[in-house]
């Protein structure tokens, strides 16, 4: 018998699934998800979750988030999609350097990021100072709070809609431009339709880690309340069983948004057939 | 003229993809920029729809410089080599999409692209969606894209290299077909020879960059000026040959065989040392060594148009038969040691065999002072 055939037949006779292994390795990893997960909800039955929930306090924090995750969604999504079509189509000196801007807030802990906003808007910095003299305070506001999301979630948007650009063979765009169609008009009927999806999931994302926002929001405007922040408030006063409901409000929040935004804002690519 | 490149030149970095080309197209000519790959030709496409800046020289279209204006206002068609159809639109919409960007009227949108459709015979695809289309309803569709505004100039780039044989050689007779239909002036870009041969009204031949020879197929095929466009278009064999003019008398020594100068086809006039093309199918094999070396027309020739008639022979060894199908390729090793492939349309031969050449005077092409 040959070293292969001996290899052969030692491998039959232990015949496994093939990818075993991996399904047990990402199952550990699963349980570490749904564990926690599961054990939290579990809790739900010994809170007054509604109760809490129609409590001024909490309404306050239910209401400034909806207020701000999307208009901070708004925002990084009308800077960031024009960002991301000249990162994926254009190169020039110091492209690596934006590049490299561009992931520093996913890199920075958000709570330095909030303290490095803090050093432009804060209360006491020229910016900070002149915006709050005309009535636009940029901290413990609304106002910041969307700074502090934009800040933190913005980057997702970016690096999503780059790679849906990205995506996009560059001859479909020359195609338009050789039919008559100038350079804007050709972003807005060839390459965004085509890379819709990408941009799609870019809001998403960038909703749900704005809208889950707590390190950068934290520093930059404790108050008024978001979601997370009431949350946190709540642990410290209360422990873990007075922040069930709001954490069941979050979460019913981005479950509501991220399907609907992927019902009605999935826009098909592709022509069916 | 409504195409005319002036001593066009691009550079990317330090690598140069265009040197000083200039051509030019009159109305409803469809001429082939025909060079292997690499040479530059779609960077020629790209400088004439306006995609790239060229580092210098000018673009011209109905006598108007358009190197500096955007390819939206150039009113050149393209068709790239990878398919771009947009996937997020269905085939009528694919062809119309040029037509809105103009001031035409919805209806006259929609006829236009009806006529356009069934030009390349699919008007029944026009709901279709592309993704649903086969490679050449693919390549069709697009041509009634590209076609569809009625532009002045239509670039083909590679339309056809992604397609099998028997489809390819169908959507050429299709291209020319519309072309002829529509009249419109086409500069149609391959890196096959056959393609250029069979659409072209002339075929511009490009090397490294630069313009190496220009014309009508046929006079390319048969007096190429160069070595390479011998050997590009079509199928060449290469010998070499040697011119010795002692003694008063000249001798000339091709494939390492003595024969008379009479015989030589014209190039070699005045060089001492050349390469000599012929064609695998201007040769003919005879099994069977011949007896005397070259029988060159020396000793009976009366002049060279006579010589011309009188066939060089040349012996040989067979050292390989290839079955290629519709033809054996044989090669067959010359006494001087070059090897070269003659078609042939019957079998019987083996390796061992030996062999003998004939090929007319007229069918050699000789260049002078090979490098």
């Amino acid at each position: 018998m040959s070293l292969v055939d001996a290899t052969r037949s030692a491998t039959n006779s232990r015949r496994l699934p093939p990818l075993l292994v991996f399904g047990v390795l990402g199952g550990i990893l699963l349980a570490s998800f749904a564990l926690p997960f599961a054990v939290f909800l579990g809790r739900t039955g010994s809170v007054p979750v509604v109760e809490t929930l129609l409590g001024t306090a909490s309404r306050t924090a239910v209401r400034n988030s909806l207020l701000t995750a999307p208009v901070a969604t708004a925002i990084a999504t009308a800077l960031g999609v024009p960002l991301a079509y000249v990162l994926a189509r254009e190169t020039f000196p110091g492209k690596r350097l934006i590049e490299a801007l561009v992931v520093l807030p996913l890199v920075v802990p958000p709570v330095v990021g909030g303290a490095m906003l803090l050093s432009v808007v804060g209360q006491f910095t020229p910016i900070g100072a002149a915006a709050a003299r005309v009535g636009v305070p940029l901290t413990d506001s609304l106002v910041g709070v969307v700074l502090a999301q934009t800040f933190v979630a913005a980057p997702f948007m970016v690096i999503t809609a780059r790679a849906g650009f990205g995506a996009v063979d560059e001859r479909l765009e020359q195609a338009s431009r050789s039919l008559g169609y100038g350079p804007l008009a050709t972003f807005r009927r060839v390459s965004l339709p085509l890379a819709s999806r990408a941009i799609v999931a870019g809001v998403v994302l960038t909703f749900a880690r704005a809208i889950g926002e707590f390190g950068a929001t934290m520093m930059v405007a404790y108050n008024p309340r978001t979601m997370p922040t009431r949350i946190w408030v709540d642990f410290i006063a209360g422990g873990i069983d007075a922040v069930v409901p709001l954490a069941l409000a979050l979460l019913a929040v981005t479950l509501v948004v991220v399907a609907t935004v992927q019902r009605f804002a999935g826009v098909p690519t592709v022509v069916e057939r | 003229m409504t195409l005319e490149l002036r001593g066009v030149t691009h550079r990317y970095g330090a690598e140069r993809a265009l040197d000083d080309v200039s051509l030019s197209l009159d109305d409803g000519e469809l001429v082939a920029l025909l060079g292997p790959s690499g040479c530059g030709k779609t960077t020629a496409v790209q400088a004439i729809a306006g995609h790239l800046d060229p580092t210098a020289g000018r673009v011209l279209l109905r006598g108007a410089d358009v190197t500096d204006v955007p390819p939206e206002d150039r009113n050149v068609g393209v068709v790239f080599q990878r398919p771009t159809l947009y996937p997020h639109m269905t085939v009528g919409e694919n062809v119309g999409y040029g037509l809105e960007s103009g001031d035409l009227a919805a209806d006259r949108v929609s006829e236009r692209v009806d006529r356009y459709l069934e030009l390349v015979e699919l008007a029944d695809r026009r709901d279709a969606s592309p993704g649903s289309l086969s490679g050449g309803e693919t390549r069709r569709v697009e041509l009634a894209r590209a076609l569809a505004p009625e532009p002045d100039v239509l670039l083909l780039d590679e339309p056809l290299s992604a397609l099998d044989r028997g489809l390819r050689a169908r959507l050429r007779d299709e291209i020319v077909r519309i072309q002829k239909q529509t009249g419109v002036t086409t500069l149609f870009v391959t890196h096959d020879q056959e393609d250029a041969m069979s659409v072209a009204d002339r075929l511009v031949v490009l090397r490294d960059g630069a313009v190496v020879a220009a014309g009508a197929p046929r006079r390319l095929y048969e007096s190429p000026p160069t070595r390479f466009v011998a050997s590009f278009l079509g199928r060449s064999n290469e010998l070499s040959a040697t011119v010795d003019d002692g003694n008063g008398s000249r001798t000339v020594r091709i494939g390492g065989t003595e024969l008379a100068a009479a015989a030589v086809p014209d190039g070699l006039a005045g060089a001492e040392r050349a390469a000599v093309h012929v064609r695998p199918d201007d040769l003919t094999l005879t099994p069977g060594a011949r007896s005397d070396g070259w029988s060159g027309p020396s000793e009976r020739s009366d002049g060279p148009s006579e010589a011309d008639q009188r066939p060089i022979e040349l012996s040989g060894t067979v050292t390989g038969v290839r079955d290629v199908g519709r033809r054996y390729d044989v090669r067959v090793e010359v006494d001087s040691g070059e090897a070269v492939t003659v078609e042939r349309h019957r079998d019987g031969l083996s390796e061992g065999d030996r062999v003998t050449l004939t090929a007319a005077a007229s069918d050699l092409t000789a260049f002078p002072d090979p490098a």
